[in-house]
């Protein structure tokens, strides 16, 4: 309980559950807190820890450019619109996908397709703003991103290795926004070697050394007037320094991992990511974002589409397969997005467009009922016929994979709550 | 002009009107207001005299003073010449000479790039980025009054490469809605955006307001410029009545439209009510079909007048609480109405008597620095319940100031080059100050007790490649040249201590690095390893 208690005082006044030092004091008597009857925090403290235990996470594939669906998931081999994309049988009877992904296919019955996606929004920046945190971007609300807004709610604070990891060169907007710079991403170009700036310059003694001697020498600083600061800063370089001295730093180090593990991820760099991706929620990470770029296809579709799939469609089987096999997956939730998808018309440079009206999703893991498609669109692909899915319905799905609260709220500087997910459904089919 | 006004101030006061057509009328002096804001604020706040917080020491007040103006650490030599100069006028001398210097323009430019950029809605806006804080650089030294300052962001048009004027409209991709909320945001200090779907909840600022006001951005839009080379974007003006038919289902913006419309929130198909544009603060109108220049040069004059306290109010505001720690109003760009002031009285005097100079930004910088209140020690942020400005208040760095001080405190000038590797118009993001901006910057309207740092940020210190290298002994500038020319180790020292933290060591850190060279008995070494304490202390990411 003592410690319960002191998680939940940092928690209210250093800021990390959105609330201002100075809100908390004009809403909570410290006579009341002291008298014992502290019955919200309390409760949220609980609740953070209680969710910890269930050990969830998540690792998003996003596909940066907008994936064309009739080259992945939603080919349309007889329709013009199809183009020469063929569609292959997968391993669940009934469902085929585009012949660029051949091993995702044999991984289908742990896949949720969902066919019909849609949002209003065919610009990159935008897009992306909206399918990673649920909003529009605007100049006043800065919206935590998904993972973000996942560790925030459910990641252990004292875990050594930042909980929310992005691999990948991918542009994206998004960050911790309102809920401050500690739920940012932790950001690598690079899977195949260590995160920048964490490997020691010196050895460890004269390392150990040298915080000793910073830390008498911010005594001056923190006798005039500084302690507050002095103090902020310690936590933080204690925090480094337990990163940088960390025996589970191995885990960003794919090269330990069997020759017949890393060959089954494949060669590309996105394999890499996945192997990371995966090494990283076995070591305790709570969300791990691997991206893959390229996909803005307005020329040349076939062949490009399907180059990409080469790159995705092995590592992307292979790590279905490897969470299984390691039986983390039904903690795991895999998503597999893009910001939009593409136009069912092929324009004169043998590309496609930008096209939000129709578009896919795939989920796995994470309590997902595999083998099945959600939503259908017309024969050409232009618009959805069945079970339309908004962007707020697929973050409400994956919150509630997660067991997150969707409507738990933040509040932003301008005082006014915002919500994890604004509005949409949860769609219950998506599990079991 | 600048140096004209204070040469000649009568001849520059008849031509500023001539060529403006402003009544300008001088206000007081910095000084004389200096004096009449701290009578008032003690007189306001009620602070006891002993509660006050002393004036701080020279040392301490120069390093302040230098990055508060110029962005910068003093340097040894700065610290000695301050020392030599009269104790009666220096710290008005060196306001003087610091207010002259060019890197006064480039610094608060970078700070208005920052305001106005960590809201961007579109990331592609960071193009602006550079024409932004040259032409904001050139404005401030000239000491161009923020009126003007302000009616040139609010009437931009034209290449976001070219016009750093144009950077509000390019954060926001042209979108009227979002540009309207920043306009208000950052010249007003209003969050008239709350009420963009609904009527405030706490505020008296209707929706229909609003969009009022939104009405006077319609036309303006964002779109790309494929065809020049290197790529780039575009403000553009629509004043053309034929009507655009909105792409169905799809929110992209590329050509302004005749009129604003405020949706249906019942009926999101519906087109909503045509609305005519009119300005919230004075009730001043515009007819419906009126121009884009004649929309937004009236606007612009609207907000800017002498007659709307809220434009002045939200840039002292904003000034004063970057230069005392603490703002009258907190947020810094929520002034209300209805909200708190922690002394009204003194804020009122300090907006009045800007207003009063013709919104003189030097005049208001000047005055700030006069103040007791500035000059105070500073202490740790006061809790709620205590009185304010007993003290100044510490603050973090901005990343520029850091890298600046980085720079100076490990001689990288020539290292750091600002020009970015020249491949295509988005490379400009990897010159060394913007991968150091992106990694250590944040949002400056942010309530500076929110703004945290990452571990990616101290790692970034701690454990980057060139900064230790840059901490080498064995290099022929730098930490070398000092041990080189300072055989004596506390020489040294007191040497050290100055190029990085602008002042001497006390006896206390003389006697913990001393024993520490004894302990670690390689030189060299052991003074890498205070360097890499100095840089990475608190003292020296924050201005105290």
């Amino acid at each position: 309980m003592t410690h319960s208690l002191h998680h939940q005082v940092d928690v209210s006044i250093d800021r990390h559950r959105g609330m201002r030092r100075r809100d908390f004091l004009r809403s909570v008597s410290l006579a009341g807190a002291a008298a014992g009857t502290l019955s919200w925090p309390d409760l949220m403290a609980l609740e953070a820890a209680e969710l910890r235990e269930r050990g969830m996470a998540c690792i998003l594939l996003w596909m940066q450019g907008g994936p064309s669906q009739f080259e992945t998931f939603s080919p349309k081999p007889g329709h013009d619109n199809g183009g020469e994309t063929k569609a292959i049988s997968t391993s669940v009877p009934g469902i085929e996908i585009a012949h660029n992904l051949p091993k995702t296919a044999t991984a289908m019955d742990e896949i949720c397709l969902i066919r019909s996606m849609n949002s209003r929004e065919g610009s990159h920046p935008r897009a992306t703003y909206l399918m990673h945190t649920g909003y529009l971007p605007t100049a006043s609300i800065k919206h935590p991103t998904i993972g973000s807004n996942v560790v925030h709610q459910l990641a252990d604070r004292s875990f050594d290795l930042p909980s929310f990891v992005r691999i990948g060169n991918g542009r994206n907007g998004t960050g911790a926004g309102l809920l401050g710079v500690e739920y940012d991403p932790f950001v690598m170009t690079d899977p195949t070697r260590q995160p920048d700036n964490t490997e020691l310059m010196t050895d460890e003694r004269r390392y150990r050394r040298r915080v000793g001697l910073l830390d008498k020498l911010e005594q001056e600083y923190a006798n005039s007037g500084g302690e507050q600061e002095v103090n902020n800063q310690r936590k933080l370089y204690e925090k480094a320094s337990k990163l940088v001295l960390s025996p589970k730093m191995n885990a960003f180090d794919i090269e330990r991992e069997s020759t017949a593990v890393r060959e089954a991820y494949g060669k590309s760099s996105f394999g890499a990511g996945c192997l990371l991706a995966r090494r990283l929620v076995e070591t305790g990470v709570t969300f791990v974002e691997v991206s893959l770029g390229n996909w803005d296809n307005h020329q040349n579709v076939f062949e490009d589409a399907a180059a990409l799939c080469q790159q995705m469609d092995q590592p992307y089987a292979a790590l279905l397969k490897d969470l299984r096999e390691r039986g983390m997956l039904d903690n795991t939730l895999v998503v597999w997005a893009g910001e939009f998808g593409r136009t069912p018309t092929i324009n004169a440079r043998g590309g496609r467009d930008h096209y939000p009206r129709a578009f896919n999703v795939a989920l796995a893991g994470g309590g997902v009922k595999g083998g099945q498609v959600i939503g259908s669109t017309d024969a050409g692909g232009t618009s959805v016929e069945d079970r339309p899915v908004g962007v707020s319905d697929l973050l409400r799905t994956v919150c509630h994979s997660l067991k997150i609260d969707a409507d738990h709220e933040h509040m932003s500087s301008v005082g006014r709550p915002i919500k994890i997910v604004d509005g949409g459904e949860v769609i219950s089919e998506v599990f079991a | 002009m600048a140096d004209a006004r204070r040469l000649l101030p009568v001849f520059a006061i008849v031509g500023t009107c001539l060529l403006h057509g402003v009544a300008i009328a001088a206000g007081p002096e910095a000084a004389v207001a200096a004096r009449e804001i701290d009578q008032k604020l003690v007189a306001e706040t009620g602070v006891a005299a002993d509660k006050l917080a002393p004036r701080t020491d020279d040392e301490t007040y120069l390093r302040r003073v230098f990055l508060d103006l110029l962005g910068e650490t003093p340097t040894p030599d700065d610290v000695l010449a301050f020392a030599f100069m009269s104790e009666e006028t220096k710290r008005a001398e060196i306001v003087d000479q610091l207010l002259d210097d060019k890197a006064f323009g480039e610094n608060w430019a970078r700070y208005w790039r920052d305001v106005i950029l960590y809201r961007r809605s579109e990331d592609r806006a960071l193009l602006v980025s550079n024409s932004l804080v040259e032409s904001m650089t050139k404005k401030l030294n000239e000491n161009k009054p923020w009126s003007d300052v302000a009616t040139d962001f609010i009437t931009a048009t034209g290449d976001v490469r070219e016009n750093g004027d144009t950077a509000i409209i390019m954060a926001q991709a042209g979108m009227p809605e979002d540009v309207t909320a920043e306009v208000s945001r950052i010249f007003l200090g209003i969050q008239i955006q709350c009420a963009q779907c609904h009527d405030h909840p706490t505020d008296r600022w209707k929706r229909q307001q609003f969009h009022e006001l939104a009405a006077f951005f319609p036309r303006i839009a964002v779109r790309q410029d494929r065809d020049s080379q290197p790529p780039t974007f575009l403000v553009t003006v629509n004043d053309s009545p034929f009507q655009f038919r909105r792409q169905a289902n799809v929110n992209n913006r590329f050509r302004g439209t005749p009129e604003h419309f405020m949706p249906n929130l019942e009926d999101p198909t519906d087109a909503g009510t045509q609305m005519q544009p009119v300005f919230f603060i004075s009730g001043d109108k515009l007819a419906k079909g009126t121009t884009d220049a004649d929309r937004r040069e009236a606007l612009a004059a609207w907000i800017s007048s002498p007659n709307n306290p809220w434009f002045a109010t939200a840039f002292v505001n904003r000034v004063w609480s970057e230069l005392v720690g603490e703002g009258f109003y907190e947020p810094i760009d929520d002034l209300g109405p209805d909200r708190e002031c922690s002394a009204s009285e003194t804020v009122d005097y300090l907006a009045k008597s800007f207003t009063e100079t013709g919104y003189d930004v030097k005049w208001l910088y000047r005055t700030i620095l006069a103040t007791e209140a500035y000059q105070r020690e500073s202490r740790a942020r006061r809790d709620y319940e205590e009185l304010p400005f007993q003290a100044n208040c510490a603050q973090r760095l901005r990343a520029d100031q850091l890298f600046d001080s980085l720079v100076s405190a490990l001689d990288l000038g020539d290292r750091m080059s600002e020009q970015g590797p020249a491949r295509g118009p988005y490379m400009q993001r990897f010159s060394p100050r913007a991968v150091f901006n992106a990694a250590f910057g944040y949002d400056p309207s942010q309530p500076r007790e929110e703004v945290g740092s990452s571990i990616q940020q101290a790692l970034a210190i701690m454990n980057a490649p060139f900064i230790n290298q840059s901490i080498n002994a064995r290099r022929s500038d730098g930490l070398g040249a000092i041990l080189r020319d300072n055989p004596d180790d506390e020489d040294a020292l007191t040497e050290l201590y100055l190029k990085t933290l602008s002042r001497s060591p006390s006896k206390y850190e003389i006697q913990t690095c001393v024993s520490y060279i004894g302990d670690v008995r390689d030189r060299n070494e052991a003074f890498e390893d205070i360097l890499w304490s100095l840089i990475n202390s608190t003292e020296f990411l924050h201005r105290k």
